[in-house]
């Protein structure tokens, strides 16, 4: 942190951070400067002019955005004058915009929604006819413009230009007839399309994907870590649970983080949120007949407990640091072999130098910590005496190699499978006990950059909520501690690079395993 | 005393071939050059400073403390744009020096480029210009063939390149910042300042940006030295300037005269006076933006910078447009604001919005549906507008709204009376 200064906002004096620009100093400080261009990845542009402040002794009204702060500033946020200018502005902002928020996704998060209620406008003065353009355009990527919402901030063309460097909107025309577009015939075509959603600070923009399926106040919002690769952007996890339905996720956003993912993440992770609602495995199988959980359970105990010292378990490479050390555990009851072999994870040359990486395990780096081997010759030569195999949603059948090598091993053998999704195992286990996704139970994951982040728990899916550690701990007839306080504190006894944790104020951050908390 | 025509500028204007290089260096044409290479930068820039020759372009700002402002030791290039959009509605003068004498104006842009150490000059002109485009270029391949640009310019070791770019048709990029975006092939909006273009302009560099007739003036301070130059106009607006009067004249055109001239004596004694025995209903003094006078006001009035502020409106580029008494001042200022929203670029929201919404309203009274309450909503959303944006386009629109309501608020509060146009017959 650099030094601090004292300055004067409204008469109170401040202690804010020396070399920021007004907006950002004051939101550290918990003032919020309305505006709409400004983004702290995108850098000012001056466009909207909402930030409109006054500065004690300088020339006229200055934009908070291009205003460094300096030791001894004086600045009116409150005063009638000030609040003026941004009414002034706002009323600009209003006059040619459709009104049409009662159809509008953006409704309950839009930055003009808020600032008009603010402001305390309630009468228009504008009586002239309003500027007409075209709505429901289909800009690519899933992402849907709406050129009458639009304040022309172009947060959506700088983040096109800076961040993923494609350049594909820009904005055409002048005065009022200025509007966002895309080159003729070249849609958006990234992988980071959809931000342009979140950072669209009105309705202009909005998702394919989310359209129309939920108003934004009816949401809970639960803080987590996207499973979509190693890499485990901050997220929010927006849920809800409609009347006579099933609790679902609705979307996927990302989370502020500076040591993660910054503002962002990809559209492949933020769309991941269906796999939460889709595809689930819910039904429990024993001897190959679709039977209760607690059925399937006692069978699996009675397999295992008839197989000991010849039983591998296969953990899968994204489940939570905690539920890898009951596993570990779990395997130690049985005598059998514990293997995080997860290669088909990775998917060469899906990287990139922004977010995405290769490998899409999520916690890859806790086999490490934990010890667990990934090695695939091992594993096979413990398959190959093993008479009980336990994959814990694994998905061995990720590249085509493995598919087919692993049904050859796994042919005779009595398998166990533990999965939150319906994956071909599913229908090819003998034994098959449903357990909970990640939105649904709680923990933590390292990331590829050994940053520990904490996945909460959105939903309770009570049908079949068993969270995989409750899962492993009936396969060991309750012989295994699997309560998260108790793992944890073994975790931090066994394991060094852990030993540090304070379970019970891990920063929403995350926590940086080699170099510390933020 | 009659107003007199004062030739420094216009010295070969009505010459036969002046664009020549030829004809223009038999009159005198680069013959400051010698003198110019002989003197250190800096004394070029105090020279001018000291001259007090101040931007022809609108806005009136001190061109050696402009150059001054240029960051020293800096290990970038340093350029040099000459603002040739000329867009503002009435102003034609910049026109005259392309078409008459562009030497004058070469030879002002090598010394420049010597006093500021440039050796890359933009002239940016407007798109409309294809013919004056045509004959600068024309001008600079004669000056590069004759030696006088290029890698030894004048013989001497500095290199001086000139590149005309040629705008696509928009008022905006008469703004200094627009220009340079524009030049950079961007779309021609301003951008936020600070940085100024002095320190971070063109390409990111050092940029100056000054008019045509600006640094077609610097040959002759040169020649003179400053007491030569302040030997015309006043203390605080110093030289000669060239004024395009149209409008309501029996003789439109330009006419360069010393700064501090009545304006009233300019109107009838150049200009030939209003036309057709009509008596005189308003002067927009400098181009389209400037706050329009009524006929007292004008009777006071002198040419220069502070006289005309004095009197509410400003010299702006000198394009003096007069307006006779059958004039209907509500259909003039519909016209320039349908202008100003055109031109608006759309990136501040106080402009984008605001010179739609107010070019509607004049609309509506001008069309006789207009509401008392009208005139003094468009006097607040002149000042929303104003000073809230980028540039000063949203202040153009504003000023003249400001000014004819102010000024002559009864031809519009007779519109909505009436509901119609009391002159449309």
């Amino acid at each position: 942190m650099s030094k601090l200064i004292t300055m004067n906002v409204d008469g109170q004096e401040l202690q804010v951070e020396e070399g920021k620009n007004l907006i950002d100093a004051l939101s550290a400080v918990g003032i919020h400067i309305p505006h709409f261009c400004y983004h702290p990845a995108l850098g000012f542009d001056g466009n909207c002019r909402m930030c409109l402040v006054e500065v004690e002794g300088a020339r006229g009204p200055q934009i908070a955005c291009n205003t460094p702060v300096k030791e001894g500033m004086k600045v009116s946020l409150s005063s009638e004058s000030s609040m003026n200018l941004r009414r002034k502005v706002l009323e600009f902002e209003l006059i040619n915009h459709p009104l049409d928020c009662p159809i509008c996704d953006q409704a309950g998060e839009c930055k003009l929604q808020d600032y008009y209620m603010e402001a305390g406008l309630s009468k228009s003065r504008m009586e002239v006819e309003k500027v007409a353009k075209e709505k429901n355009l289909d800009f690519g990527c899933g992402v849907v413009h709406d050129q009458e919402r639009c304040v022309l901030c172009a947060r959506c063309v700088r983040f096109l230009r800076k961040y993923t460097k494609t350049a594909e909107l820009g904005i055409v025309n002048r005065c009022d007839k200025a509007k966002v577009t895309t080159f003729p015939e070249k849609p958006i075509n990234n992988r980071y399309a959809l931000n342009v959603v979140d950072i669209c600070p009105v309705g202009a923009m909005t998702s394919r994907d989310f359209r129309f399926k939920q108003r934004v106040w009816f949401m809970s919002s639960e803080k987590s870590v996207c499973h979509g690769c190693a890499k485990g952007c901050s997220i929010y996890v927006d849920h809800n649970q409609e009347k006579y339905k099933a609790e679902r996720v609705y979307r996927f956003r990302p989370r502020e983080n500076a040591q993660v993912n910054g503002h962002f993440m990809c559209d492949a992770g933020r769309l991941s949120y269906r796999k939460e609602n889709e595809n689930r495995l819910t039904t429990a199988k024993a001897s190959e007949r679709f039977e209760a959980v607690d059925i399937a359970t006692s069978q699996a105990v009675a397999l295992l407990s008839a197989a000991k010292g010849k039983a591998v378990f296969i953990v899968s490479p994204s489940w939570t640091t905690e539920q890898m050390a009951v596993a570990k555990s779990l395997a130690t009851h049985y005598d059998g072999y514990l293997s995080g072999y997860a290669d088909g994870y990775i998917v060469k040359g899906d990287g990139d130098d922004l977010l995405l990486k290769e490998d899409k395990a999520a916690n890859r780096a806790s086999l490490e910590l934990l010890g667990i081997s990934t090695d695939r010759q091992k594993l096979i030569s413990n398959l190959k005496t093993a008479e009980v195999v336990v994959v814990l949603n694994n998905d061995l059948s990720l590249t085509a190699s493995d598919k087919r090598e692993f049904e050859a091993l796994f042919a005779g053998k009595q398998v166990i499978f533990v999965g939150s999704h319906r994956i071909a195992l599913a229908d090819s286990a003998q034994t098959v006990i449903p357990c909970a996704s990640y939105t649904e139970y709680a923990g933590v994951v390292v990331n590829v950059d050994s940053i520990l982040q904490e996945v909460t728990c959105a939903i309770e899916k009570e049908c079949f909520a068993r969270r995989p550690e409750q899962v492993m701990a009936a396969l060991s007839g309750n012989a295994i501690k699997a309560e998260l306080g108790a793992v944890r504190q073994q975790l931090s006894a066994s394991v060094p690079a852990l030993a540090q944790v304070d379970w019970n104020a891990i920063p929403e951050n995350g926590l940086n395993l080699k170099g510390g908390a933020q | 005393m009659a107003v007199q025509e004062v030739k420094v500028l216009s010295a070969k204007y009505g010459i036969k071939d002046s664009r020549t290089l030829a004809v223009a260096r038999a009159h005198g044409g680069y013959s400051q050059i010698e003198k110019a290479f002989s003197m250190e930068p800096a004394q070029i820039v105090e020279m001018v400073k000291a001259s007090g020759l101040r931007g022809r372009g609108g806005a009136g700002f001190p061109t050696g403390m402009k150059w001054s402002f240029l960051p020293k030791g800096l290990d970038k290039p340093t350029y040099l744009c000459i603002n040739s959009d000329e867009s503002e509605p009435a102003t034609f003068k910049d026109r005259q020096i392309i078409e008459n004498d562009p030497h004058m104006l070469i030879e002002g842009i090598i010394i420049t480029c010597w006093a500021i150490n440039s050796h890359d000059a933009y002239i940016y002109i407007r798109g409309e210009f294809v013919r004056q485009a045509e004959m600068l270029n024309t001008a600079i391949d004669e000056a590069y063939a004759a030696g006088l640009l290029g890698e030894k310019a004048c013989g001497k070791d500095f290199r001086v390149d000139i590149t005309v770019h040629r705008g696509a048709g928009a008022y905006v990029c008469g703004e200094e910042t627009a220009l340079i975006e524009s030049i950079e092939g961007k779309k021609g909006q301003p951008r936020s300042k600070p940085p100024f273009p002095a320190v971070v302009g063109l390409f990111q560099c050092p940029t100056i940006i000054n008019n045509v007739q600006t640094i077609a003036s610097v040959p002759y301070i040169i020649e003179h030295g400053a007491e030569g130059y302040r030997k015309f106009g006043t203390e605080k607006s110093a030289g000669t300037f060239l004024f395009g009067i149209s409008g309501h004249v029996n003789k439109p055109g330009v006419y360069e005269t010393e700064l501090g001239v009545s304006m009233k004596g300019f109107i009838e004694d150049l200009a030939g006076g209003v036309w057709k025995n009509r008596k005189l209903k308003a002067v927009i003094p400098g181009g389209s933006s400037t706050p329009i006078m009524t006929p007292k006001e004008v009777e006071t009035c002198m040419l220069d910078y502070e006289s005309i502020v004095e009197h509410g409106s400003m010299l702006g580029s000198g394009g003096i447009v007069v307006l006779d008494e059958t004039v209907c001042m509500v259909k003039s200022l519909k016209n320039l604001l349908y202008f100003y929203h055109h031109e608006s670029c759309g990136q501040c929201t106080p402009c984008r919005e605001g010179t739609g919404w107010i070019y509607k309203i004049v609309s509506n009274i001008e069309a006789g549906k207009g509401k008392m309450s009208d005139l003094d909503l468009l006097l607040e959303l002149a000042d929303n507008m104003e000073g809230k944006t980028v540039c000063v386009l949203s202040g153009a629109a504003a000023m003249p709204t400001r000014s004819y309501i102010q000024k002559f608020r009864h031809e519009f509060e007779e519109h909505i009376k009436l509901g119609k146009c009391p002159f449309a017959g």
